[in-house]
């Protein structure tokens, strides 16, 4: 009995070896690697000098550091909830449609997801052009006058956020289209049966019976969007990137174009800590609306 | 067992002799030239290919611009997996000698080139020289240059005799022209890609330097008067879009789609956008004459920003390059500086003399007109902070974006570049 049972743990650690060992080379290594980089003064190519946590130190003073923190919170708050809200709406309209009209539908909400960022990228950026750009028509009458979002600091991540729910919307909305068909529909029709109304349906099953998955929505969108660098490198590129740059691409910023390999292991350092964090608090609350 | 061994000596000493009989060189060539030059270069490698076949083999890879471009080759030659040769911006060559990424440039190679310091001209030559040693060929010099309407410079009276536009030097005498263009029914005087601070940095050096500012001396960024020449510089690009006679925010494509389709008379932009407007003009599409001159005069001489493309040797970590190779990779060099002439039909100026010199050089327009400004060029400043895509640029882009479309004063724009130029260690 107990011979079979070491078997069994020696079979199980035979069999996830591969695993740990690919884990341990990809991942666990250069993150340990990472951590030791952001104690030195290394360059972007070969090693540098041991210089303690000078690196932290400068972290907390500097003024770009802060902007970048803030700026990558202020865009998840602006795409994780209402992307989620805005993919949830999309999804229980699609939902009331039928056959091949569904589908021509779901696919015009999809296809922006299965565009490459560079294609995004070009495409807004010609939509927002200040002279040629067709969502300057919408922009002037309100405004008063053409305006060069990418370059306006109170514009850009809203702006980019905009682009961003555009684009990675379809992900969302399949997957609540999936949550949504599994409902049964029998528990409509009792419903309907015993007078509720259309939002007390909604209020009282779809959305208790659609919670588990958008709390995934929730999830995936957030640490997505807590790695944002993608559109807000391309949308800033020559711009005022100092006041609209979020961490990764701060990151980027120190270690490739400052050549500072060092303070840029320091910030992602950062950023790991704050992705710890903030899964955390979200695990936490998520369970806590799930248990009530 | 010992038959196969033996077989397999044999096979490989016939392979070894098949190589050295034919004892071509394959040349690992990495560049950035992704647009209309880009094209250009191609042709000139393929020629290059054909006429030294069985010799010399370019294996050429075309990469992306800039950043991407740089860090690249700054890893790749670390660990030994840099290519035989690439081209390089003469700006970025303070950089890669810090770190050590480049081969110099001996006097041994350049005989071997046929070139030497006279063969080009002094700014050039400075641009790939690093504390007396030369890190890199130059190929041409890139300026920016003015772009203009004949027709509608024609129609202000601003043509003078010799067929080139008059009366565009000084601030003043700017602004009135663009005024009196605009006064004719024309939207805009001029156009250039104010979206971007880092690309308006060439403008406003071209004009630091035109009033004898200096960006870096002596280790200081912008000291002493610097900094007024400086915002003296920005305030002249920025009164462009305050007063009306230059669009705000304009894109680089947009930029150019403004002066093509008429609506602005002029257009600064790099060197590299001729083509653009070749093409056009063959196909018919222009609708308009046009040509490109040397920077006009704001302030108390000519002085134009500039940069070159050079091809480099990376110091390959841990590999040494065979006598050979290097005999190789000049030759490929020599052949492709050589060719100047079609390079410069990509806008460029070719670096050697004795091409810009040629009759057929000459007989360029708009190319020969602008060249006569490589008497006046300035480069970066040779810090490992600046050249292209460098920290310095993205100071500037910080900086001017706002200031040269009316949003921040000229003066706290450039107190904020001097902010964090100095925070760079």
């Amino acid at each position: 009995m107990l011979k079979s049972r070491r078997n069994e743990i020696l079979v199980a650690m035979v069999l996830i070896a591969p695993f740990v060992a690919v884990y341990g080379w990809l991942f666990i290594y250069p993150t340990i690697q990472m951590v030791r980089l952001s104690f030195t003064n290394a360059p972007l190519i070969g090693a540098g000098d041991w210089i303690g946590i000078d690196n932290y130190v400068r972290l907390f003073t500097d003024r770009i550091f802060k902007t970048a923190v803030w700026n990558t919170l202020y865009f998840v708050i602006l795409t994780v909830i209402p992307g989620t809200a805005v993919a949830l709406v999309i999804a229980l309209m699609v939902s009331r449609l039928r056959g091949w009209l569904q589908a021509i539908v779901l696919a015009a909400f999809f296809l922006p997801f299965i565009l490459p960022v560079t294609v995004v990228y070009l495409i807004w950026w010609w939509v927002f052009d200040p002279q040629f750009g067709i969502a300057q028509y919408i922009i002037e009458p309100i405004v008063g006058q053409p305006v060069s979002v990418w370059r306006r600091p109170d514009w850009f991540l809203p702006m980019a956020a905009l682009v961003t729910v555009w684009w990675t919307n379809g992900f969302s909305i399949l997957l609540f289209l999936a949550g949504l068909r599994n409902i049964s529909s029998e528990i409509y029709e009792a419903a309907a049966l015993d007078g509720a109304s259309r939002w007390q349906r909604f209020r009282r099953i779809t959305w208790p019976l659609i919670w588990p998955v958008t709390a995934l929505c929730l999830t995936i969108q957030l640490i997505l969007q807590l790695k944002i660098f993608d559109q807000v490198y391309l949308f800033s590129l020559g711009g005022r990137t100092n006041t609209t740059m979020v961490l990764v691409q701060y990151i980027y910023e120190q270690a490739f174009v400052h050549n500072k390999g060092g303070y840029g292991a320091t910030i992602a350092v950062a950023l790991f800590v704050i992705v710890v964090a903030v899964s955390v608090l979200q695990y936490q609350a998520l369970r806590a609306r799930g248990a009530r | 067992m010992k038959g196969i061994l033996r077989t397999a000596l044999a096979a490989a000493a016939i392979a070894a002799l098949g190589v050295s009989a034919q004892a071509k060189e394959t040349v690992v060539w990495w560049d950035f030239l992704g647009g209309g030059d880009g094209v250009r270069m191609k042709k000139m490698i393929e020629d290059f290919n054909k006429a030294h076949e069985g010799e010399i083999e370019i294996q050429a890879t075309t990469l992306d611009w800039g950043v991407p471009f740089y860090s690249k080759v700054q890893t790749s030659v670390a660990v030994g997996e840099g290519p035989d040769v690439m081209t390089y911006h003469a700006s970025r060559i303070p950089l890669a000698v810090s770190q050590n990424i480049l081969q110099e440039i001996t006097a041994d190679d350049w005989a071997a080139l046929g070139m030497g310091q006279d063969s080009f001209a002094n700014a050039i030559w400075d641009a790939v020289t690093v504390d007396g040693k030369q890190y890199a060929v130059p190929l041409d010099t890139h300026p920016i240059v003015l772009y203009y309407n004949k027709d509608k410079l024609a129609a202000a009276g601003l043509i003078g005799d010799d067929g080139l536009p008059k009366g565009l030097n000084g601030i003043e005498n700017f602004s009135a022209a663009m005024k009196t263009i605009q006064d004719g029914g024309t939207k805009w005087g001029l156009s250039t890609f104010n979206a971007a601070g880092d690309f308006q940095f060439r403008t406003i050096y071209s004009l630091l330097c035109q009033q004898d500012g200096q960006m870096m001396t002596d280790g200081q960024w912008l000291a002493g008067d610097n900094i007024d020449k400086l915002t003296n510089a920005v305030k002249v690009v920025a009164d462009w879009v305050n007063d009306g006679y230059a669009p705000a925010y304009t894109e680089y494509p947009a930029g150019i789609a403004l002066f093509t389709s008429g609506e602005s008379a002029m257009h600064i932009n790099g060197v590299w956008e001729v083509p653009t407007f070749t093409d056009l003009a063959a196909k018919g599409e222009l609708g308009f004459e046009w040509g490109a001159v040397e920077l006009p005069v704001f302030f108390d001489h000519a002085c134009t920003y500039s940069d070159s493309h050079a091809f480099a040797l990376p110091a390959n970590a841990g590999k040494d390059m065979s006598p050979e190779k290097r005999a190789a990779v000049l030759e490929v060099i020599k052949g492709i500086v050589n060719q100047g002439l079609f390079w410069a039909t990509a806008g460029h100026i070719p670096a050697l003399k004795s091409v810009t010199d040629s009759a057929e050089y000459q007989a360029m327009e708009p190319n020969a007109t602008y060249a006569v400004l490589t008497a006046n060029m300035v480069y970066d400043p040779k810090s490992v902070f600046a050249g292209v895509a460098s920290p310095m640029y993205s100071a500037a882009a910080n900086a001017f974006t706002a200031a040269v479309n009316g949003e921040v004063d000229a003066a706290d724009a450039v107190a904020e570049m001097k902010e964090e130029l100095d925070g760079l260690q």
